[in-house]
């Protein structure tokens, strides 16, 4: 293989691996490797190969980029998705990522739950609510939209104020979990990059 | 746990923690390349390399300039050279040359307080060192 062939491949697979970066990205990164591995190439006692072999395989070295571009890009984002996303990644990475990654999971879904509720409230006034359930001497509390009817010995103890307090308790979920996630990816991008 | 810990013989520990320190520094040390003026990417690393002796997996550095540049470190332009091929020269913003001068006052103070913690452990004679935690190991072993 001619040096331009082993170059032009090893910068296919660079390619490749960046597959989730935009085109614009992908395209700057993949200029600037190009630039290295000529420019290092043409250093005394160097080729081609030991070059392209001091930069590792282009899978691992698309990994590093991807892994910094979600993550910092992530750290900025409000979108639960990208968010859980990034801390998903971090859970292959440790414990730290794992719990980060449930706790998100759990507020949002929380967060959702209530503010879905809070809008149901108006539509189904009788299936929707925070319930004391006084059933054979225990005490339940339940809370939410519930079909079929609750039981008729729960007591819906809210009323019309379901829908404000489900509506600003959800939101404070969701805000302090989209606070919570980028505050430990910020976090974890300290180290993150040292592993 | 603790007797693995202990075990003076586990050759490559000291050696991954070496390898972690000194990536750990490799932000600051790319930040650092640059504060006298724009430089390339294989520039940042002969640099490193000639003035700290940092050595590096050459991709590992532009994943890292990659970030700093998306947090908003560094700035980077490309040039037309000579060499028939643009580069892409990284400069410090203005928010990089203030993170990097408060780096580099936490480090120099972690670093020099630290160096003075170590220097009775350089000083103590290596043999005696060894014979004594061995010694010590040993008597850990004796089953209660």
């Amino acid at each position: 293989m001619t040096s331009e062939m082993q170059i032009d491949s090893y910068l296919t697979a660079l390619r490749t691996h960046l597959g989730p970066l935009t085109i614009a990205e992908r395209e700057e990164i993949v200029r600037e490797i190009n630039a290295h591995v000529r420019d290092s190439a043409e250093e005394a006692g160097a080729s081609v190969e030991s070059v392209l072999a001091r930069l590792g395989p282009a899978e691992e070295l698309a990994a590093q980029y991807r892994d910094g571009q979600l993550i910092s890009q992530a750290s900025r984002s409000l979108s639960p998705l990208v968010l859980l996303r990034a801390t998903l990644r971090l859970a292959t990475k440790g414990v730290f990522g794992f719990v980060a990654f449930f706790l998100g999971l759990f507020g949002y879904t929380m967060g959702a739950g209530l503010v879905l509720t809070a809008l149901l409230k108006p539509i189904f006034p009788a299936n929707t609510g925070f319930w004391v359930n006084d059933y054979r001497g225990f005490g339940f509390i339940s809370a939410g939209s519930t079909f079929p009817s609750p039981p008729p010995h729960a007591h819906d103890i809210l009323g019309i104020w379901y829908t404000p307090l489900a509506l600003t308790l959800g939101s404070l979920s969701l805000l302090f979990t989209t606070m919570a996630i980028r505050k430990s990816l910020r976090t974890s991008r300290r180290w993150q990059s040292r592993m | 746990m603790a007797k693995l810990r202990a075990q003076p013989t586990e050759g490559d520990q000291p050696d991954r923690w070496e390898a972690q320190l000194r990536k750990g520094a490799l932000e600051m040390a790319a930040l650092a390349s640059v504060w006298q003026g724009r430089l390339y990417g294989l520039e940042i690393i002969r640099f490193l390399e000639s003035h700290s002796r940092l050595v590096l997996g050459e991709g590992t550095i532009y994943p890292i300039l990659n970030r700093l540049k998306a947090e908003g470190l560094l700035t980077s332009e490309w040039v037309e050279a000579e060499a028939g091929h643009p580069r892409k020269y990284y400069s410090l913003t203005e928010t990089g040359r203030v993170r990097l001068r408060l780096m580099a006052e936490a480090w120099t103070s972690f670093s020099s307080g630290l160096s003075r913690l170590l220097e009775p452990v350089l000083q103590y004679p290596e043999d005696r060192e060894l014979s004594a935690a061995t010694m010590k190991l040993e008597e850990k072993e004796i089953p209660q």
